[in-house]
């Protein structure tokens, strides 16, 4: 009892000086879902939650950390960025996932969406062709505890076959055309999203969608630091 | 004065604007080229802060001038030297995609400004100390520094084509240090000997060891170095830009493809200059399976009916002339703006072992496409447009390009080269708010109503994808035929009809929505006799572009900006029109910086008491108005020699040149009686003139010969560019009798002024046209005419007068 209770010393004394860190931290987290996203018209329960849920500071380089929670996105180094909060609850948010839901993912990036997928699915697969941002983010994800995320470092163009079909795809990284593989790999009644354009301008976002072998798609929106909400 | 000191500021000045033109490719490269602008109009203020400096310490330096020029010229070769070698250091290297994340790129970009400033600071300061030490001899000394300055743009430009860009600083570097070592005098001194041969060794080390040019990584090239196994396998650089060749295995390239394309994807090596994505090479074919090209829209051209004849304006990397030659066309002519393109394409194919097949098959012309179109007298099946605008948008990067080649009149001559039944071709990526789409369909209603074509919803037809919209315009009224083919091929493909004569609102979203209908209102509304209602409602500038404002992508509207930052939100606007914004980024740098660097001189106790107005009016109105006038003629020479890096440095050194002559002559024309209120009254004549009768004259001869062009070109510019080189040293020789204390600060204007004027110049010519932009000049040469020289006696300073 004596030793359990120096261990809880221990562990008080090592948490406490990161304890208002992390408080700041929820807060600022707390703030970004609120003002952010859901006074932006995000409804589902499960993105908001996630959101709450996943530290964005841990998936942002160090000297940008303070800008981890703001209203845009952030580079992450090899020409990528990690995706403006209020973009990856869109995307997410079209998906309609559900519990048992089986997610591909392209272009993982840092892990940021696919920590917030995992948070709301039963599996995610991630595809990241840049092998040192696809090795750190398996790394992050695991030190995180997002036991339900595989992270392949690949050419995600031709998707993850062994695992297809899946209910829904997020491509983070599009190229100047859907891969028509990825079409093939998206289940009958599945959603696939991608958000077009330039990270640091004006993106829309497209949505894929397969009933019974027809394609559809439709352009959602464009966004940027705001939602482009046009007037009626 | 030492003779030998001309030759040393014809020497500097040739180096010093070739380094701006080579600081101009590199920024290019490594960046944005709009950032090139800024960082480069910024760096060249220089001058105007040696003006300054001169100005305020003109009394410690005007004892020292045999040894402080030389000195100043070998340690501008010395910076020119280093200057790439330190803005491309990990602790200096700024990258543009990133000047919006936070405050410490913004720094990178402030040490770069200086690191780029100091060569020009130096060099103008050897310049104005050599004009205000003689400025009696100024005549002579101008005519070499504008000689030297002309011939430096026409020598960068040609070095261009033989140096690396990296490489190319170093040996301009070397011609300042030339000049300083020409400009030493008898007896140097050990300090001057030293710094020679340090400024020696810099060089030397330069070239020996050129910098590596790190690109932006959000560059398209960086990004594609970085996909697997990716390799630059082919070079070659040019005054058109670094052009280069990457393959990877997982480059593929198929824009806008249709959702129901069946087969795999091919691997493309793609063709980048100055770090954009220019195009893929085409694949050879013939296995039989399905075309990526034919998965697109821009493949309804042959959708809807067969063609014989094809005319690519603007082949890019070449994809278009493969499809048309597959796509049966017998007769295919592809025009390229860039000709290391069509080099590219066919050494590309001959080391295949697949060689382009040559004319009449295939006929590649080097040449601007708008010019071809106006000297080409054949008619064509087929006309196809460059595809508008790039995935996703480029947040109008290009909305201060002049395209020539999409204005209403543009399309006016296209139509002129359809055969009876043929057909014009153009592609816009779409984009949202839509402004690509509906600008071209306004340029397309616009002129079929110039050409008196009927009604255009019976010539015009329109399909759209989930990323791209294709236009069709017909000579004559399409047939039913046609009119099911296309609506098969969009069945096919997954397309939807946006526009066909007997067209159902149902048929328009059919496989892809879009977030509301309010795109195919407005479309509609285009093809209405109200189309000009449309064109004052909307929220961008969507009304066509014309020969006068060729700025197709430039859509901004100034009143709209509270009412789009309302429905979009404050920070998101300058997103749209990012590329325009920049020029007034630049404008608001430059013109505070100016302000200081003008008012400064006259803060200090012996600055000028009198006629500071006069000389403010007189020295900046001849820097805003020789740039207006070289602004409005750049383009416009461009065009009418179809090939406009040549173009351009042919104008600027026919200009610099005869001004340089001017300058030569303006000590016995000063001599004539009211010569110094004639000259600027004819410049302000010529000017107007040019405004109105320019354009009309060079549409005319403009399929002539090319050595009767230049004749035209040199009968055009040579008067008006030999006249205005004459007030410059006019007003200096003024200054130099009774008031030489101010010519410092005179020199100083007078670089600001210029620096302003070319910002300025872009934002006339976009809101107002080229014809607005001469009359702008005329009006700037009224200023001196206004500060009355001559006429009012000269504006003498409070140095003279004690």
């Amino acid at each position: 009892m004596k030793r359990t209770g120096a261990i809880l010393a221990l562990l008080l004394l090592l948490t406490a000086p990161s304890a208002p860190a992390d408080d700041a931290e929820r807060a600022a987290r707390d703030a970004m879902v609120r003002t952010q996203i859901a006074d932006r018209g995000i409804r589902d329960p499960d993105t908001l939650a996630a959101m709450r849920a996943v530290p964005r500071h841990r998936f942002v380089p160090p000297d940008l950390a303070a800008s981890a929670y703001a209203d845009q996105p952030l580079p992450i180094g090899y020409g990528q960025t990690i995706s403006q909060p209020y973009i990856v609850a869109v995307m997410t948010e079209t998906l309609r996932l559900k519990p048992g839901h089986k997610v591909l993912e392209i272009g993982a990036g840092s892990g940021y969406q696919a920590a917030v997928l995992a948070r709301i699915v039963r599996e995610v697969f991630t595809i990241e062709i840049v092998p040192e941002l696809g090795n750190a983010a398996r790394e992050r994800l695991r030190t995180l505890g997002c036991r339900n995320v595989r992270v392949r470092v690949a050419d995600g163009y031709d998707g993850w076959p062994e695992e297809a079909p899946f209910d829904a795809i997020v491509v983070t990284a599009a190229a100047d055309h859907i891969p028509p593989p990825l079409i093939r790999q998206l289940r009958d009644g599945g959603r696939m999203v991608i958000p077009v354009g330039s990270p640091f301008f004006v993106q829309t976002l497209m949505l894929v969608e397969k009933d019974r072998g027809k394609i559809r798609t439709t352009s959602l929106m464009p966004v940027r630091f705001v939602p482009f909400t046009r007037r009626r | 004065m030492r003779r030998r000191v001309y030759p040393a500021i014809g020497l500097l000045s040739a180096a010093t604007i070739a380094f701006q033109l080579s600081l101009m490719q590199i920024l290019a490269i490594t960046q944005w080229h709009h950032f090139a602008y800024m960082v480069i109009s910024v760096a060249l203020l220089g001058f105007g802060a040696a003006g300054t400096v001169l100005a305020l310490f003109r009394n410690v330096l005007t004892a020292r001038e045999d040894r402080g020029v030389p000195l100043l010229m070998l340690l501008a070769g010395a910076a020119m030297a280093a200057a790439v070698g330190l803005a491309q250091h990990p602790a200096v290297r700024f990258d543009a995609y990133l000047l919006f994340t936070g405050a410490r790129p913004a720094l990178r970009l402030l040490l770069t400004y200086a690191v780029f400033f100091v060569p020009f600071f130096l060099a103008g300061l050897a310049i104005g100390w050599t004009f205000s030490r003689h400025g009696r001899d100024i005549g002579v000394l101008y005519f070499w520094n504008l000689a030297g300055s002309g011939a430096g743009g026409l020598a960068g430009l040609g070095l261009m084509w033989v140096l690396p860009p990296a490489g190319l600083p170093a040996v301009l570097a070397g011609l300042s240090v030339l000049a300083g070592l020409l400009a030493l005098p008898r007896k140097p001194g050990i300090a001057l000997i030293v710094t020679a041969l340090l400024s020696l060794l810099c060089v030397a080390a330069a070239i020996h060891c050129p910098p590596a040019l790190v690109s932006s990584e959000f560059k398209s090239l960086s990004r594609a170095l970085r996909l697997p196994g990716a390799a630059i396998t082919r070079t070659a650089a040019s005054p058109y830009g670094l052009v280069q060749v990457v393959s990877s295995p997982a480059l593929r390239h198929a824009p806008g493809l249709s959702l129901t394309y069946p087969g795999a994807v091919p691997v493309h090596r793609g063709v980048f200059s100055n770090g954009d994505w220019v195009g893929p090479l085409p694949v050879a074919s013939g296995n039989g399976g399905p075309r990526v090209e034919d998965y697109a829209t821009a493949a309804l051209a042959y959708a809807a009916g067969p063609r014989r004849t094809a005319l690519v304006l603007d082949m890019g990397a070449g994809a278009p002339v493969r499809q048309a030659i597959d796509r049966g066309v017998a007769r295919v002519t592809a025009v390229a703006p860039n000709p290391r393109l069509p080099d590219l394409l066919e050494a590309e194919f001959a080391d295949a072992g697949t060689p382009l097949p040559g004319p009449p098959a295939l006929t590649l012309v080097r040449s601007a496409p708008r010019t071809w179109l106006l000297r080409d007298r054949a008619t064509y099946d087929l006309i196809i447009l460059p595809t508008i605008d790039t995935f996703g948008g480029t947040a109008s990067l290009d909305a201060i390009r002049e395209q020539f080649l999409f204005t209403t009149e543009a399309f006016g001559d296209a139509w002129r080269r359809l055969s009876p039944r043929g057909v014009l071709s153009v592609t816009c990526w779409m984009d949202y708010p839509p402004r690509h789409a509906l600008r071209m369909a306004a340029t397309l209603v616009e002129m079929l109503a110039r050409e008196d074509a009927g009604d255009p919803r019976n010539r015009v037809a329109a399909v759209r994808s989930w990323g791209t919209i294709t236009f069709l315009v017909k000579k004559t009224p399409f047939v039913p035929a046609e009119l099911r083919a296309i609506r098969d091929f969009c069945r096919r493909m997954n397309f939807d009809p946006a526009l066909l004569p007997d067209l159902r609102a149902s048929e328009r979203a059919g496989f892809n929505a879009l977030e509301d209908d309010r795109f195919f209102a407005e479309l509609d509304g285009l093809f209405s006799p109200r189309r000009a209602d449309l064109y004052a409602a909307y929220a961008f500038r969507i009304a066509p572009a014309t020969d006068d404002r060729p700025y197709f992508a430039q859509f901004l509207r100034w009143r709209s900006l509270p009412n789009l930052a309302a429905a979009f939100g404050g920070r998101t606007v300058p997103f749209f029109e990012i590329g325009y914004l920049v020029v007034f980024l630049t404008l608001l740098q430059t013109a505070a910086a100016a302000a200081t660097l003008i008012l400064l001189p006259l803060a200090r106790r012996n600055r000028p008491r009198h006629g500071k107005i006069r000389i403010l009016l007189y020295f900046g109105g001849l820097g805003l108005g020789y740039l207006f006038v070289e602004m409005a003629l750049i383009p416009r020479f461009g065009l009418y020699f179809g090939n406009p890096i040549p173009a351009t440095a042919a104008v600027i050194g026919a200009m610099l040149f005869a001004s340089g002559l001017g300058s030569f002559a303006s000590e016995r024309i000063d001599a004539l009686r009211g010569m110094r209120a004639a000259v600027p009254a004819g410049i302000v004549m010529l000017a107007a003139l040019g405004g109105v009768a320019l354009t009309p004259l060079l549409l005319k001869t403009i399929a002539w010969p090319t050595a009767a062009k230049v004749l035209v070109s040199l009968a055009v510019l040579t008067p008006p560019a030999f006249l205005m080189g004459v007030p410059f040293p006019a007003g200096i020789r003024a200054l130099a009798e009774r008031n030489e204390a101010a010519i410092p600060w005179a020199w100083g204007i007078n670089g600001c002024f210029s620096v302003i004027g070319a910002s300025l110049a872009t934002i006339i010519a976009v809101e107002a046209g080229f014809t607005a932009l001469m009359l702008a000049a005329a009006l700037a040469y009224l200023m001196p005419l206004a500060a009355g020289f001559g006429t009012r006696g000269v504006p003498s300073g409070g140095r003279a007068r004690a």
